[in-house]
């Protein structure tokens, strides 16, 4: 049979083993006392939440290659139920060890970090869950090595980094820690809580359309480092912007049009952006309550960047236009809102589209009625 | 279906790097049925104990938080004799980004800092805020009874 190397845990301790699979464990239990020096009749090993006895084999347990076994020993307990009081006195090292990560912890006195929840979850090693790989080498949103938006966009339209989203931002200590991490948003001082709280811009920053159309504006304004989509023109220049229109794609037009819009001094240059690009799903302007006038685009895209964990160079080329048809495109959406009864396809569809693929604002759209 | 991929993904992990203290697998082929082990942390009256627990993931998991009891008796303000537990993340406070082997180690955090202010057990928790020896001596009698 084959040998296998199992790596045995116990409290500060970790040895590693090699075993037959065919071994019975009460021969994996001499090896182990060989390594550990705790006698085989002092061990109790554990694997997958269970006892292992004695008589079984290691491949009874299905105990793989490179897994961990633990391993406690009867004998030590004593040691610790002697003493009058066991706390303090007889608190090893390990104790530090087997505390839970702090935000989870019971109770939690440390200072509030919300990132420490995010490599957590990196380490649990969770596909579905944001982590350093999804924002490219660099941690962010620069593409000059290759990085792709589009990823970034696809992980946006994950329901769960969704509801991760929506939880952060509906959680007062994170929209604190998120002023204090920025300064452009420490300068906007008390309207800075107001904004990140409101749902308008919850919404703007889980859905995927949103960000899509932001980053594309970026890029066409020109603020890409090797100014390779620089597709806008100078700001005004009427002629500039038709000779864009001609070699540029639809969505960066509307950009340079609407951004355009904003340097002759409109109170809102977003406005023009979201009401002049065509099939966009979301009507109504979210950016026109939060922005009443002012030099807003510079201060959105850093925002943007800041957030994403990256640096304020954008992206270096425009993502592409997602064609696939709906049933695949919104196939897990799809899926969803069928489990929650709403049956009829080209409306779930419609809401989808209208919602930039958010399960949640379809939903609300589906029981709003209007679609 | 998700809940099994993502299921499937955190046995892999368990298995490959576990927690200091815990361990968690299926109990036969049902991936939906595990059950976990938590070996009591070594500064509390637990301590060389082995607690059992049964892990049940709901359908929609991780969007709902699996249901974990205890199987094995204790002795403990936050955990009644039927082996339910009183913890947020398990409740209200779950979310999706947690896995079981956070939420096994805040168990164990829990055996260690008990929550005396938010009792299943009123009786342990006077006793755990009035006369704290006494309910580690009988914390330490259970363990030995029932857990070693």
């Amino acid at each position: 049979m084959s040998q296998i190397s199992v790596h045995v845990k116990s409290g500060q301790n970790n040895w590693t083993v090699e075993i037959e699979s065919a071994a019975t464990i009460r021969a994996f239990k001499e090896t182990i006392s060989g390594v550990s020096g705790v006698p085989a009749d002092n061990q109790r090993l554990i694997y997958s939440g269970k006892i292992l006895k004695d008589t079984e084999t290691v491949e009874s347990y299905k105990i793989q290659d490179g897994h961990s076994v633990h391993m406690v020993k009867s004998g030590g307990a004593s040691a610790a139920t002697t003493g009058s009081t066991t706390t303090g006195s007889a608190a090893s090292p390990a104790a530090t060890n087997s505390a839970a990560p702090s935000n989870i912890s019971a109770g939690q006195t440390g200072g509030f970090n919300p990132l420490a929840d995010l490599t957590g979850a990196r380490y649990a090693g969770l596909a579905n869950l944001p982590s350093a790989d999804m924002f490219g080498p660099d941690g962010g949103l620069n593409s000059s090595n290759g990085a792709n938006p589009e990823s970034m966009l696809q992980m946006l339209e994950n329901p769960i980094f969704q509801s991760q989203m929506n939880e952060m931002l509906s959680n007062p200590q994170m929209v604190d820690f998120l002023i204090q991490q920025n300064p452009q948003l420490q300068a906007l001082g008390p309207r800075a809580r107001d904004m990140l709280q409101s749902p308008f811009f919850r919404q703007m920053m889980t859905d995927p359309q949103m960000i899509r159309q932001s980053m594309q504006m970026a890029n066409s304004m020109g603020m890409s480092p090797d100014g390779a989509a620089s597709a806008f023109p100078a700001p005004g220049s009427a002629s500039g912007a038709g000779g864009a229109n001609e070699t540029s794609t639809n969505d960066a037009d509307s950009a340079a049009t609407g951004a355009a819009a904003s340097s002759t001094g409109q109170a809102n240059p977003f406005a023009g952006l979201f009401g002049a690009t065509p099939g966009n799903a979301a009507a109504a302007n979210p950016f026109a309550g939060l922005f009443p006038g002012g030099q807003q685009p510079q201060f959105n895209q850093e925002l943007l960047a800041s957030m994403f964990g990256g640096n304020s160079n954008a992206t270096g080329a425009a993502p592409a236009v997602d064609n696939r048809p709906p049933e695949e495109r919104y196939e897990s959406q799809l899926r969803q809102l069928n489990d929650m009864g709403f049956f009829d396809f080209d409306r779930n569809v419609a809401a989808l589209r209208r919602a930039g693929g958010s399960v949640q604002g379809a939903l609300d759209a589906l029981l709003n009625g209007d679609v | 279906m998700s809940s099994l991929k993502r299921i499937t993904k955190e046995l892999n992990d368990l298995g490959r790097d576990p927690p200091t203290s815990c361990s968690a697998g299926p109990v036969g082929d049902d991936v939906y049925h595990w059950q976990a082990s938590i070996m009591g942390p070594p500064d509390s009256p637990y301590a060389g104990g082995v607690f059992f627990l049964s892990i049940h993931f709901p359908t929609d998991y991780p969007f709902k938080p699996p249901k974990i009891s205890f199987t094995t008796k204790i002795y403990h303000p936050n955990i009644n004799a039927n082996g339910n537990i009183c913890l947020d993340i398990l409740k209200d406070q779950w979310s999706p980004a947690l896995t079981i082997s956070k939420v096994l180690l805040s168990i164990c955090s829990l055996l260690t800092d008990a929550n005396p202010d938010d009792p299943l057990v009123p009786e342990i928790a006077h006793l755990y805020k009035t006369d704290r020896a006494k309910y580690e001596a009988t914390a330490r009698e259970w363990t030995k009874k029932y857990a070693i």
